[in-house]
């Protein structure tokens, strides 16, 4: 099946499967990588994209509804006004393994641009969706803070 | 390349550029640990060069010198001293045009040049980005999706195969039988994991283990019974942890590219060289055409020390003459992946009247730790017995070893056998220390004269606040020390509220390291913190669940783990360096006080002795006095 997806700005044509995940289009049709494969139940935040500014599994929606959206990766996250973030998360060095990281990212991006100065408490809510067995939470939690003082 | 253990040479580690950059090479892997940036900055700072100038090759078996695995957290305290004694015999080479070559000298004096502050980590930039490439991102012409049709326990084997509909399913390019081994090779991801649902396995019921219970004395003493029965203060405990999942956020994953005159493998694996031995036997390849590049897997803990994903990638793509990237559900993952061992920990000590121990007495129950949980009775004092030896003075030790056959597949996890020792030692010297009415922190001081092990328990003491602590409304704090096996030095201070209901909530947490000579302090900083959330999520929140080998825990819902809302509210990391001392390590001792210092302060808090992980609410409120 063909779908028309709207992805980091650009629109995008994909010949898939009808059921494919948008996960999985962006990493083998679409060769957009940084969204990775956790879990494939919405229990893990590795996957997350922003669909209208929201952050979402991929894992978890079909190509066919993906259409609806603007959809950005992590690959268009700097043009989409996650570069703030991005950085922030380079400087306060809040990574170990970088798996979990994309995913952070997304719902830092999500939280700050509905929420321009959240606090430590509601960043760790807007990150709890997102897994990290490398522990680097509290480093995460300053770099959006970081973020957050940047973008004011 | 040639072994050259004995006499590592300037040539086999580093190469000037054209363009005057360096390359640099190791054996051991990047799985987010931070090799890499330490390496270099020793390299950097030995030159006197920009980091930027330094490229780092890592693990890959056709351009690395042959190396036994990165595990132990042996990579800054073996190679990183390896590298810095390259760099410096290297420095003197470059400056008057020379080729890089000759033996590295087997002393070097530490370079005055300071370390670099940034990078904080050189892949960063990548990682943020969507540049960066894990094993799971590797695209290859031509490439295929596998999938494995899983037994449903461990040693279960396929008696029939009706593949009849799954060959029919669209995207389905064949379906392999190797051994025991059944698989789909597919053109896409969901069609492989389909077909490979639809195949009709009979199984065959496992064969009973035929494996029996060894015990290897790590420490004898005839006379620790005679001792304790005189002690002034005895106590004696059993503590137990139950299996844990590695639990990566990443599944394992590889990608196989096996021609019929050599192999290509992309994976996630902590033993590049010994993955490359066993991949060609697999599949039947002279080991020297079989080349292994590792990539960046999730973060591995232990669980990659085993090549298993790798292995099946390289029989599926042999199998279909093309490449195949296979990547584990995550129900496999939790259901298929190695487990770190169950233990149970019986132990018991005395002090005399002065408070000084007289003797101890301690047996360790456990499943093989180590690579692929293999039994290799010589190593099995410093895997499966890690730590199992108190720090303190003890004239009468007697320590035995006690391994015991396992329905689940077992492996390292991070510290392997120390995390469970620790635990237990930790937890009885708070116990007796409560039993004498004194505080832990004097009786540990009391009992080592090492003057490295003491400042890390005055730090800590003195950053946490620990003599001036008052318990009430349900807080407490909570002590625990270890020398890691290799000559790290950590002391930890947790605060805990207990709430009625029995629920236990971090706070903050205190950690003073002495690591030997510092080469990153950031580094140093994220793995404690990181060792730190990792260790109080498998101490608060953490059991696979299974019964005889069938795992009932498959998913983030039945396996949680620590996520923002768990995580401590605060990490002091306070770095003691010990003037003149080489680097040891830091990947794996911060975690291995964190659960008795966990366990003591919710005694503390509500005194409820927990002697048995995780410590759930059930467990705290039935503890409770």
């Amino acid at each position: 099946m063909k779908y028309r997806l709207d992805i980091n700005g650009v629109v995008r044509d994909v010949d898939v499967p009808r059921g494919t995940t948008l996960l999985e289009a962006l990493r083998d049709d679409l060769g957009l990588v940084a969204a990775r494969y956790g879990c494939g139940r919405g229990q893990c935040g590795a996957c997350f994209v922003l669909a209208d500014g929201r952050a979402v599994a991929s894992c978890l929606i079909g190509v066919e509804q993906a259409a609806v959206y603007r959809i950005v990766t992590v690959e268009g996250l700097a043009e989409a006004g996650g570069d703030a973030v991005q950085r922030a998360f380079v400087e306060e060095d809040a990574m170990q393994c970088g798996y979990c990281t994309s995913g952070m990212l997304i719902s830092a991006t999500a939280l700050l641009q509905r929420q321009a100065a959240p606090t430590a408490d509601e960043i760790r809510e807007a990150l709890a969706s997102n897994l990290c067995r490398c522990g680097v939470q509290l480093r995460a939690v300053r770099a959006v803070q970081r973020a957050a003082e940047e973008r004011a | 390349m040639t072994i050259r253990a004995d006499a590592p040479r300037i040539e086999d580690r580093i190469r000037l550029e054209p363009d005057g950059r360096v390359t640099v090479f190791s054996g051991k892997v990047e799985f987010g640990q931070g090799i890499r940036t330490a390496f270099a900055k020793v390299v950097a700072a030995e030159l006197g060069i920009p980091i930027d100038r330094v490229t780092i090759v890592l693990g890959d078996t056709a351009q690395v010198p042959f190396d036994m695995g990165t595990f132990g957290s042996r990579s800054i305290a073996q190679d990183g001293e390896i590298l810095r004694r390259a760099a410096s015999a290297a420095k003197p080479l470059i400056a008057a045009g020379r080729p890089l070559e000759g033996p590295i000298p087997d002393d070097a004096p530490v370079s005055a040049t300071p370390l670099a502050a940034e990078p904080r980590r050189v892949e960063a930039r990548d990682i943020v980005t969507g540049a960066a490439r894990f094993v799971a991102d590797v695209r290859i012409d031509g490439m295929l999706r596998g999938a494995i049709a899983r037994p449903p326990v461990r040693g279960a084997r396929p008696a029939t195969v009706d593949d009849r509909a799954a060959r029919e399913m669209p995207g389905v390019v064949m379906v392999v039988r190797d051994g025991d081994l059944v698989g789909v090779v597919a053109e896409r991801q969901a069609q492989a994991v389909a077909a490979a649902q639809a195949l009709e396995i009979d199984w065959t019921a496992p064969a009973p283990s035929a494996d029996d219970t060894i015990s290897l004395p790590i420490n004898e003493d005839a006379g620790v019974e005679a001792a304790l029965a005189v002690s002034a203060t005895r106590v004696a405990a059993d503590y137990a942890m139950p299996y844990i999942s590695n639990a990566p956020i990443g599944p394992s994953a590889a990608v196989a590219d096996v021609r019929g005159d050599g192999a290509t493998i992309y994976a996630g694996t902590q033993r590049p060289f010994g993955l490359r031995d066993e991949v060609a036997a697999a599949t039947s390849l002279p080991v020297p055409s079989v080349r292994v590049i590792p990539l960046m897997p999730s973060g591995t803990y232990g669980r990659n020390s085993l090549g298993d994903c790798a292995i099946e990638a390289a029989r599926l793509s042999k199998a279909c003459g093309r490449p195949v990237l296979l990547q584990w559900s995550r129900e496999e993952e939790f259901a298929h992946g190695p487990a770190r061992p169950a233990c149970a920990l019986d132990i018991e000590a005395g002090t005399d009247a002065n408070g000084l121990f007289t003797a101890w007495r301690y047996d360790e129950h456990t499943n093989a730790h180590g690579y692929g949980g293999s039994l290799d009775k010589a190593r099995a004092p410093f895997t499966s017995g890690r730590n199992a030896v108190p720090p303190y003075l003890v004239p009468h030790l007697a320590v035995t070893l006690h391994i015991e056959p396992s329905p689940l597949r077992t492996a390292s996890f991070r510290s392997l056998a120390a995390a469970e020792n620790v635990f237990a030692i930790e937890s009885l010297v708070d116990e007796i220390a409560f039993a004498r009415g004194e505080d832990p922190l004097d009786l540990r001081l009391r009992n080592t004269n090492d003057p490295r092990l003491r400042a890390v328990l005055e730090a800590v003491a003195e950053r946490s606040g620990w003599r001036g602590r008052t318990g009430s409304d349900g807080r407490g704090l909570g002590l625990a020390c270890t020398l890691y096996a290799h000559g790290t030095y950590i002391a930890q201070v947790a605060e805990v509220f207990a709430a009625p209901n029995g629920r236990v909530r971090l706070g903050r947490f205190w950690c003073a390291i002495d690591p030997g000579r510092v080469i990153d302090a950031n580094g140093i900083r994220n793995q404690c913190e990181g060792a730190i959330v990792q260790s109080a999520s498998w101490t608060l929140l953490e059991e696979l669940k299974q019964r005889g080998g069938r795992v009932a825990s498959t998913g983030w819902d039945t396996y949680p783990i620590a996520t923002f809302r768990d995580a401590p509210t605060e990490i002091d990391v306070h770095i003691l360096s010990a003037a003149g001392e080489p680097p040891t390590g830091v990947g794996e001792p911060p975690g291995v006080p964190v659960a008795a210092a966990i366990a003591n302060a919710v005694f503390a808090a509500c005194g409820a002795r927990v002697r048995e992980l995780p410590i759930t609410a059930d467990r705290v409120r039935a503890a409770r006095r």
